[in-house]
């Protein structure tokens, strides 16, 4: 073995002896001391499934266990497929599930506590009234570029979309079953209230954000017109009875028969007490 | 003449190749200068103490971090708990009694090595299928902390192997010239010498641990409320992160704070590693005497 004259490490100052062990220990029990006020309860739900609805149902979780002393509701993300799993194995009583149940999911039972909608958006100057469908999908692929094509004005479109990652988004490409990568997009925004600003200021824009978001800021007079779809008005009316296509339930899901204290938490969650906490995640609540 | 053309040539290549250094460090001091510019842009404005202190409403748009901070720091706790023993245990084996390239230890680096390369997302869902299903676990920071030590050992005693194989021969020699039995000499000699090493390692599984998202998603959970014990689910500081900026609109602001909590948290438990580590190598000097 070479023996290469290697300097010993540095000493610090002389002091006692002591381990880091100790402080480590002690630290450890600090943390524990703080977390565990120990609760007790009665009854625990579990939620699973949407990352959606995981917000808003986790919210609701909240207001529920403040009202209902003795109850815990615990919300975990996952996917809507998740949450119509674990609903069916019972790892979670309550699924989360951000569609309506399909033909083959029939012997679950939803309860829908919200509705997430989208309005296609234009300034209110421009005289464009409706749109098909077909028109939507070229103006984002960028086939169509100018409103003189679509009977508005000679002018750029400016298209707006969403970022990465919306909800909102999601629903839009998969209902004009578009590819993301196909967008061509002048703005890209992060949230409803950017969009509206938006296609507020821009006479030639074209955009689309949550519905209850869109119509409580045209009631409110900004600068926005809500286009119909497929000749149906984007109104409240017609997201809840679901009529307008472009939107989607958000549900809760358990597998009958329903564990006990469910039911109770099911008709909290889908009654007008929760309205608030549905419209501040920009959803519609459901007619009641 | 020639030559000096050719110097000529091969200085003002090197000046070149030593601008394109100086180019590639700039780029990467500037990329994190900017991430840092960026959450302190978005996030200051948000940071207080209230926001540490608070429990979060709306969904996380605003009140504070409390529940998440306190839950972040039991799993990180479980986690080294757990990992730190069998760690440097294991790290021990492989540098003091497994030195050669035969036998049992190069079976056990490259099984480590292997694991090391698995995505943490694979370790999720080993996590939630192991601890929280088949040891009936649930969804609680106890699931998280352990499914993070298994992710963060390969990383951990690789790292650990290293600053302890850095440690001179000599100084077991000498240790067992002097009639030392091996347990001393490592206990008092080795380890503490390998403790500045030892600590870039534990700083390491502390860096993937406290980053980890997609493995606590689906095993500490998401359950945002101060958890009661550790069998609870508590949301990690990443997972709120990432549910602010992905699926609560108008979240980005508080997911910036919250990050600059999380860029904090990790270079506090970095100053004190260092620090500990410091002190453990200071011991040397009068556990010698």
């Amino acid at each position: 073995m070479a023996l290469h004259p290697k300097p010993v490490p540095a000493h610090g100052a002389r002091r006692r002896r002591r381990s880091v062990i100790p402080w480590t220990v002690a630290g450890l029990a600090v943390m524990s001391a703080l977390g565990g006020c120990g609760r007790t309860s009665d009854l625990k739900l579990s939620l699973s499934g949407s990352s959606t609805v995981a917000p808003l149902a986790a919210e609701i979780a909240k207001r529920y266990e403040a009202s209902h002393p003795g109850t815990r509701v615990d919300v975990q993300t996952g996917g809507s497929s998740r949450g119509i799993a674990d609903a069916r194995t019972g790892t979670a009583q309550i699924g989360l599930v951000s569609r309506a149940l399909k033909p083959e999911e029939a012997n679950l039972q939803a309860t829908t506590i919200a509705i997430d909608g989208i309005a296609l958006i234009v300034n209110a100057a421009n005289p464009v009234r409706s749109l098909s469908d077909g028109q939507i999908r070229s103006i984002y692929t960028g086939s169509l570029t100018n409103w003189r094509q679509v009977g508005g004005a000679d002018a750029a479109i400016t298209v707006v979309t969403k970022a990465e990652g919306r909800s909102t988004l999601e629903l839009f490409l998969e209902h004009f079953r578009l590819d993301n990568r196909r967008i061509r997009a002048s703005v890209v925004i992060g949230d409803n209230q950017q969009g509206i600003l938006t296609v507020a200021a821009d006479p030639h824009a074209l955009g689309y954000v949550s519905i209850g978001t869109a119509s409580q800021e045209a009631d409110a007079g900004t600068a926005i017109r809500l286009l119909p779809l497929a000749g149906i008005a984007p109104s409240l009316e017609n997201v809840r009875s679901g009529r307008y296509p472009l939107s989607r339930p958000l549900n809760l899901v358990i597998q009958p028969p329903a564990a006990a204290g469910v039911p109770p938490f099911l008709a909290y969650a889908s009654s007008s007490e929760v309205n608030d906490l549905v419209e501040a995640q920009f959803f519609v609540p459901p007619a009641p | 003449m020639a030559s000096s053309g050719a110097a000529c040539f091969d200085r003002a290549i090197d000046t070149a190749l030593a601008l394109l250094a100086w180019l590639v460090a700039l780029l990467v001091v500037g990329t994190i200068g900017w991430i840092v510019a960026d959450l302190l842009r978005q996030g200051l404005p948000r940071l207080s103490w209230a926001f540490l202190v608070e429990l979060p409403i709306d969904a996380g748009r605003s009140g504070g971090i409390r529940p998440i901070l306190i839950s972040t720091l039991l799993i990180l706790g479980v986690c080294l708990a757990v990992s730190v023993p069998i760690g440097l245990a294991t790290a021990l084996f492989l540098a003091e009694f497994q030195r050669g390239h035969r036998g049992f230890g190069p079976l056990v680096r490259y099984s480590l090595d292997t694991l090391a390369g698995v995505p943490s997302i694979v370790f999720g869902l080993f996590g939630n299928a192991f601890f929280s299903i088949t040891l009936g676990l649930g969804f609680s920071i106890l699931s998280g902390g352990l499914t993070l030590a298994c992710m963060v050992l390969p990383l951990l005693i690789r790292s650990m192997e290293t600053a302890l194989r850095a440690v001179p021969a000599e100084h077991r020699l000498a240790a067992a010239a002097l009639g030392l039995p091996q347990r001393v000499s490592l206990l008092h000699i080795v380890l503490p010498a390998a403790a500045p090493g030892l600590a870039v390692g534990l700083i390491l599984g502390i860096g993937r641990a406290l980053a980890e998202t997609a493995a606590l998603l689906f095993t500490s959970g998401y359950v945002d409320r101060l958890p009661g014990s550790l069998l609870d689910s508590g949301r990690a500081l990443s997972v709120h992160i990432f549910d602010l900026a992905m699926n609560v609109p108008g979240g980005a602001s508080q997911a910036a704070a919250t990050a600059l909590v999380l860029v904090a948290l990790v270079l506090l438990i970095n100053g004190f590693t260092g620090w500990a580590a410091q002190r453990w190598l200071g011991s040397l000097s009068s556990a010698a005497l």
